[in-house]
């Protein structure tokens, strides 16, 4: 494709841009667009798309600015809200990687020496076990006996605690993401 | 802090007051504010309407020019690399305004859509409000339908703007260079498009 642009394209863009074409505009200028395709081009393009252009600008109905201010404002506060946010969600992010680090240290430890928690037949006999515990627990608090039953709350105790502990975490992180 | 000032606050805005600035950097920003309200609207007042007729021609959406005028807007307040109306110039603030028009238009094409750009009817070209299309609106509305849509923007920017190669390179992200390539294929394909159109109307006529 040719790009070579017609000498003359340049003083007929600057007569369509103040307004000077076709009625203030030299004869033998008319005369080259009628014969140049480059300059015949510029011309009917020009013409159609400042038309279009007049109709389009009186058909914008744009809103009242103080709409956008406020709209950026609002966005602006969410932006810093956010910015608030963020080191709270990496302390949470940096807690919970803490306790699970501390978990596998934990159990890499147990399993060094040898617990016997960590197999699985240990488990197997709990479950198998665990309906008798229970009742025999159960008997246990409820006749009021805390020296007999001190290894029962030894256990309910913890328990209890980590449920609660992380019913209140989950309770947060829901509140927090709403 | 003025007192009328403290009363709008809200009571986190007082606990933490670098949250409600942003920090220290923005906090400079909200001291020495880039643009005046009044400044805004009358920017606003001025750009407003070039800048959804660029928007609706491009997307063949009015509706979507609405929406992306908008958020152009809204970006350009909120922009910290915004061009300052005080001491940039309204000229370059336009022109990073008609880029954020750009940009959005562009994220919109690249989302997928239940309906392509081509399938939306003619009736979208039609001008608010206007009783009777006019002849620049019929021979034009069909032409730009053919063209891709970044052709529609180039052209529009060159030829109803009047933006400078360099200035549609800003606007668009591309080298001045192959604007010009790309400007002069647009324009012959959209002149063949009107001529054709304009002979088949002799004809029928």
């Amino acid at each position: 494709m040719n790009l070579t642009s017609c000498p003359y394209e340049k003083e007929v863009r600057q007569l369509m841009a103040r307004g000077q074409w076709p009625d203030a505009c030299p004869a033998e200028l008319r005369a080259h667009v009628g014969g140049c395709r480059s300059c015949g081009d510029l011309v009917l393009v020009s013409e159609a798309f400042q038309q279009a252009r007049v109709e389009s600008v009186a058909a914008a109905r744009p809103v009242a600015p103080a709409v956008l201010l406020w709209r950026a404002q609002l966005r602006r506060r969410n932006a810093a809200v956010e910015r608030v946010a963020r080191p709270l969600l990496g302390a949470q992010v940096f807690a919970c990687a803490v306790t699970v680090l501390a978990a596998l240290g934990f159990a890499g430890f147990e399993a060094r020496n040898g617990a016997d928690w960590l197999t699985w037949s240990f488990w197997q006999d709990w479950l198998a076990q665990l309906p008798q515990a229970a009742a025999s627990q159960w008997d246990g608090l409820s006749s009021g006996s805390l020296a007999g039953s001190a290894w029962g709350w030894l256990v309910l105790v913890p328990v209890l605690a980590t449920v609660l502990l992380l019913g209140g975490v989950v309770v947060y992180l829901a509140t927090d993401k709403q | 802090m003025a007192p009328a000032e403290k009363r709008t606050r809200m009571q986190w805005e007082i606990a933490l007051p670098n949250a409600w600035r942003g920090g220290e950097e923005d906090a400079a920003r909200t001291a020495e504010p880039a643009m005046e309200n009044e400044a805004f609207a009358a920017f606003y007042s001025r750009s407003a309407r070039p800048l959804w007729a660029y928007l609706a021609r491009s997307s063949a959406d009015p509706a979507l020019a609405d929406d992306l005028m908008q958020e152009s807007y809204v970006r350009f307040l909120c922009a910290a690399g915004a061009p300052s109306l005080a001491t940039d110039g309204e000229a370059a603030a336009r022109l990073y305004l008609f880029r954020i028009g750009t940009n959005l238009l562009r994220d919109y094409w690249r989302r997928p859509r239940a309906a392509s750009i081509e399938e939306i009817p003619e009736e979208f070209f039609a001008v608010h409000g206007g009783a009777a299309q006019s002849e620049a609106q019929i021979l034009l509305g069909p032409a730009l339908k053919q063209m891709k849509p970044r052709e529609r923007q180039m052209l529009w920017l060159a030829h109803a703007e009047g933006y400078s190669h360099r200035e549609i390179a800003k606007v668009m992200g591309l080298h001045a260079a192959s604007i010009r390539l790309l400007l002069f294929r647009a324009r012959r394909k959209i002149a063949g498009l009107l001529r054709g159109s304009g002979a088949a109307d002799g004809r029928r006529s």
